[in-house]
């Protein structure tokens, strides 16, 4: 091959055919999909996170959860994501246009999170599990995370914020731990993370076929 | 072609053909020595920060307390800072030097303008650390592969933008009358990777595309990285390095053209079977899975050309450093690439998906496939730009078993890890933190070829450092082969 | 068949111009490289075009069947829009099956999965007579959670049920049937299922006045 502008076409070429496939049609065919407003609740579906768990999910984001999390529940029977109870339905496209960040997550080093607000919505499980992994889930190999909360002085009443932390941890008398916003802001967010809603599209799922027997038939 | 000299009478310069040719070739080496040498020392040095980043992952996550008190290097970012370091630090300044001093010899011009190039070095070095500094203060995008903040990105753009001109302006082909195989994968590498980043850039950070349409720009484009700029640039040092280092011609130049084509036209549809049962279109995932199958024709044509461009020659891996880690990258990629087709299969994917298996293939084609190519370049290039022999072959060779070792256990130590993590997952009657558990003793095995790598790293660096501040040897020198050679037909 | 190198005339050779004794220094290393690499012309292998054959066929028919209709809303690869009607048939669920699963993932962490609850603590549903007593009171103690003192099988309790219902796990009717009817009929538990119109008729007729958890005295005074 000794023409560089034959080179250069088809260098071009291959690369405008994978955007054009890949990304253009896909931004054409489903990049403007709107929330569904459903009748019975009189709500939008998917919701808008609240303000503080949009900082929340700057948290995520700044200390990289999403490099142990994943944030997509996968089919029925395609591995085991509904039996763990991590969702119900695998996880559509439309679930993720509120987002301005989508994070999908590439590893589970750590459960999927999708559904976390399902399955665990107690703040104070969230707070511990933060503040020390092995407090709530022995054996974990998720992170410590104890720059997310403030040893103050008990000044008056303690704080009603205050961390009731199992041995080893509390603090010694006349001082407590508090979370600080950026711990509640991420437990905020992780408390909204629900995609219960089923949209139209959530029955396009393959079903085996079942033999229908009738009466007097073997 | 006359066959070449043996080594003792190559030192008597009257008994060596194309003298003149050969005194060009040298002439072009010393207008390179600047730029690639600033390259290649930036990569020497991001090679280390990375490393130093990778142990630190490695171990937080077999030993989550691990400096754990430290906020700048939680997991989270202490891995993102590792993968950037790496890819953006080690990788792309050695691809760089690799890919212009090719350039230089391929078309048989002379390097002129390399100031543009050493300042585009510069501006690239200092976002790149700027933008390594962002991710560890928190500022990451959590865009994988684009995690570099915003504003560090234009002078990414800006150290590009001056090695577009200056290519434009350095390269007449109308004057050259073949180009050779080498030189097809680095055009379309230079000028596909600057397309990937910015519509990159565009379509997630400037003007977010909604919804999974990111994650599909995100997987397009992180994928092709892999597969449009980091892999045409290793194929490229191997088309040059192989036949430069033995004496032989390619194969066959039909195999490396279809290999090309067939490289350019499937490798750019893989990206999306990062998103196998995800949430985009099935067909799109189809459309990937179908390009990551058909990966395997570039794949297995490449594997023939190289391999008969070998047989007969295997002898020669005794001695040449270059020879031993160039041919240990091209069987890399092979398996390598031949194990992607197979994890794109949905049943497959279904098992090894969001486990350590990804992990494992990523560092076989980035490190076992790519770094080794680059460290086979750097061996015979730098020699030639400083025109003194590497100080000590012991070094070499610590450097070679220590990494070949190292990132053989890894590869195999995370792929079962995988692959057992993934048939557990799936399995929801195994709690969760059982699985966890069950790759602890895999995460350990990395730690431990992670200390092996470090070791290699570190013993490439010294030699590196001394090669750099040894004075030159007044008279004709002796490569520094592993063993010497009888009477054999081999050049470093 | 030997390649022959096409720079071998390259007319900016001539400019090379260095001193002999520049020569001999720059070429030590230069002189004993082999030649600039060049092509063979080898032919293509046969069996390649027999590969590449087989290779385009069998991915050819697993894209066909693997496209879900090129539909944009299709993410299951099996699924065909063009046949919708016949495969997406409602599946029946059996709601003990279904209840048991949702009594795990949410209820077991603090009843725990025996129903035995933690002394003290959490209420046990085994024999519980708010279980299976009135399907008015435990309807409710779902759907907006229950706070405060309560008397259970002779045991104080003092705590907190978390939302299952509205603004909190946001479970629909069928679901909260499914896992009360589980719960009522779990553990030597033998009470009247509950059924989705029930707790859709509680829901509605509540709607407008419950924002905040029941107390036990409120639910007793329900009959």
């Amino acid at each position: 091959m000794n023409r560089a502008p034959l080179l250069f076409l088809g260098i071009f070429f291959t690369l405008a055919f994978s955007w054009t496939g890949i990304v253009l049609t896909n931004q054409l065919t489903y990049g403007k999909l709107q929330p569904v407003i459903d009748e019975t609740e009189n709500k939008a579906y998917p919701e808008q996170l609240s303000g503080l768990a949009e900082q929340g999910k700057l948290v995520y984001q700044d200390l990289g959860c999403l490099y142990c999390h994943t944030q997509q529940v996968r089919r029925p029977g395609f591995g085991a994501d509904d039996k763990r109870g991590w969702g119900d339905r695998q996880s559509v496209a439309r679930d993720y246009i509120r987002e301005g960040r989508v994070l999908l997550g590439t590893i589970r080093t750590g459960p999927d999170l999708r559904n976390i607000g399902a399955r665990q919505a107690s703040r104070d499980w969230h707070l511990l599990h933060l503040y020390d992994p092995q407090i709530t889930s022995k054996g974990s190999t998720m992170a410590p995370f104890p720059f997310l909360f403030e040893k103050h002085k008990i000044v008056g009443q303690p704080s009603p914020r205050a961390m009731k932390l199992p041995a080893p941890h509390t603090a010694e008398p006349g001082y407590e731990i508090v979370p600080t916003q950026r711990a509640e802001a991420l437990v905020a967010y992780l408390q909204r993370l629900n995609d219960t809603y089923a949209y139209p599209e959530t029955k396009n799922v393959f079903v085996e076929p079942v033999e229908m027997k009738k009466e007097g038939q073997k | 072609m006359a066959s070449a000299p043996n080594l003792a009478a190559s030192f008597d310069p009257a008994t060596s053909p194309d003298l003149v040719k050969r005194a060009e070739l040298s002439e072009i080496d010393a207008s390179t020595k600047i730029p690639v040498l600033f390259f290649l020392c930036s990569a020497v040095l991001w090679l280390l920060v990375g490393t130093a980043f990778a142990l630190i992952s490695s171990f937080k996550l077999h030993t989550p307390n691990f400096l754990g008190d430290i906020e700048w290097l939680t997991f989270g970012r202490a891995r993102t800072a590792h993968l950037n370091a790496v890819i953006y630090g080690w990788s792309v300044n050695a691809a760089f030097a690799v890919a212009f001093w090719l350039m230089a010899r391929l078309s048989r011009s002379v390097l002129r303008h390399s100031g543009l190039l050493m300042i585009a070095g510069v501006f690239w070095n200092i976002g790149v650390t700027i933008g390594i500094g962002g991710i560890l203060a928190g500022d990451s995008t959590s865009i994988e592969w684009l995690e570099i903040p915003p504003y560090a990105t234009p002078l990414l753009f800006v150290a590009y933008a001056l090695i577009g001109a200056w290519a434009l302006i350095t390269f007449r082909f109308g004057k050259s009358e073949h180009i050779y195989v080498s030189q097809w994968y680095l055009l379309a590498a230079l000028f596909w990777f600057p397309w990937l980043y910015s519509i990159a850039q565009i379509m997630l950070i400037i003007e977010p595309a909604r919804g999974t349409v990111q994650a599909l720009v995100n997987w397009w484009f992180a994928h092709n990285v892999l597969g449009l700029w980091f892999t045409p640039i290793g194929l490229a040092a191997v088309y040059y390095f192989l036949p430069k280092v033995l004496g032989k011609p390619i194969h066959s130049y039909y195999l490396s053209l279809l290999g090309f084509w067939s490289l350019a036209i499937f490798y750019n549809w893989a990206g999306v079977h990062h998103l196998i049962g995800g949430p985009v279109p099935a067909w799109v995932l189809s459309a990937g899975i179908v390009a990551s199958f058909m990966m395997a024709i570039p794949v297995i044509v490449t594997g023939i050309n190289h391999h008969m461009t070998m047989v007969g020659s295997f002898g020669a891996l005794k001695y040449s450093p270059t020879l031993r880690f160039i041919v240990f990258g091209a069987i890399s990629y092979t398996i390598t690439s031949l194990l992607g087709s197979l994890m794109a299969d949905r049943q497959v994917s279904m098992v090894v998906h969001f486990t350590h298996f990804t992990v494992a293939h990523a560092h076989q084609g980035m490190y076992a496939f790519f770094t080794m190519v680059m460290f086979g370049s750097i061996y015979y290039i730098l020699p030639r730009l400083l025109l003194k022999e590497w100080p000590s072959a012991m070094l070499i060779s610590v450097h070679f078993w220590t990494v070949a070792v190292g990132i053989t256990i890894y590869v195999v130590g995370l792929s079962i890890g995988g692959i057992k993590q993934g048939l557990e997952m799936n399995n929801a009657d195994i709690p969760f933190l059982t699985v966890v558990a069950n790759t602890i003793p895999y995460l350990l095995s990395r730690s431990l070829s992670g200390v092996l790598m470090t070791i290699g790293h570190l013993a490439f660096a010294v030699n590196f450092a001394w090669m750099l501040l040894r004075p030159r040897a007044p008279q004709a020198t002796a490569p520094t082969f592993f063993n010497t050679p009888p009477d054999m037909e081999v050049a470093r | 068949m030997s390649a022959v190198d096409p720079e071998d005339h390259n007319p900016k050779i001539e400019q090379a111009g260095a001193s002999d004794k520049s020569i001999q220094e720059v070429h030590s290393i230069l002189l004993r490289e082999k030649p600039e690499p060049l092509e063979n012309h080898s032919p293509l292998p046969l069996f390649l075009l027999g590969f590449i054959s087989a290779m385009v066929l069998m991915v050819s028919i697993y894209f066909v069947h693997n496209s879900g209709g090129f539909s944009p809303m299709v993410y299951d690869e099996r699924f065909d829009p063009k046949n919708a009607p016949a495969t997406t048939a409602e599946v029946k669920i059996d709601p003990l099956v279904q209840g048991k699963k949702l009594y795990t993932t949410v209820c077991a962490a603090c009843h725990q999965a025996t129903g035995v609850g933690v002394p003290g603590v959490y209420p046990p549903l085994t024999k519980s007579e708010w279980v299976t007593g009135s399907e008015e009171r435990v309807i409710r103690i779902l759907l907006h959670g229950l706070q405060g003192p309560i008397k259970v099988d002779g045991k104080d309790f003092n705590g907190v049920m978390p939302v299952i219902g509205p603004g909190g796990y946001n479970y629909s009717d069928d679901k909260i049937a499914a896992v009360l009817t589980y719960i009522r009929q779990e553990w030597g538990n033998s009470a009247p299922a509950v059924t989705k119109e029930k707790v859709t008729e509680i829901r509605t007729t509540t709607a407008a006045g419950r924002s905040t958890p029941w107390t036990a005295a409120e639910l007793e005074a329900i009959p």
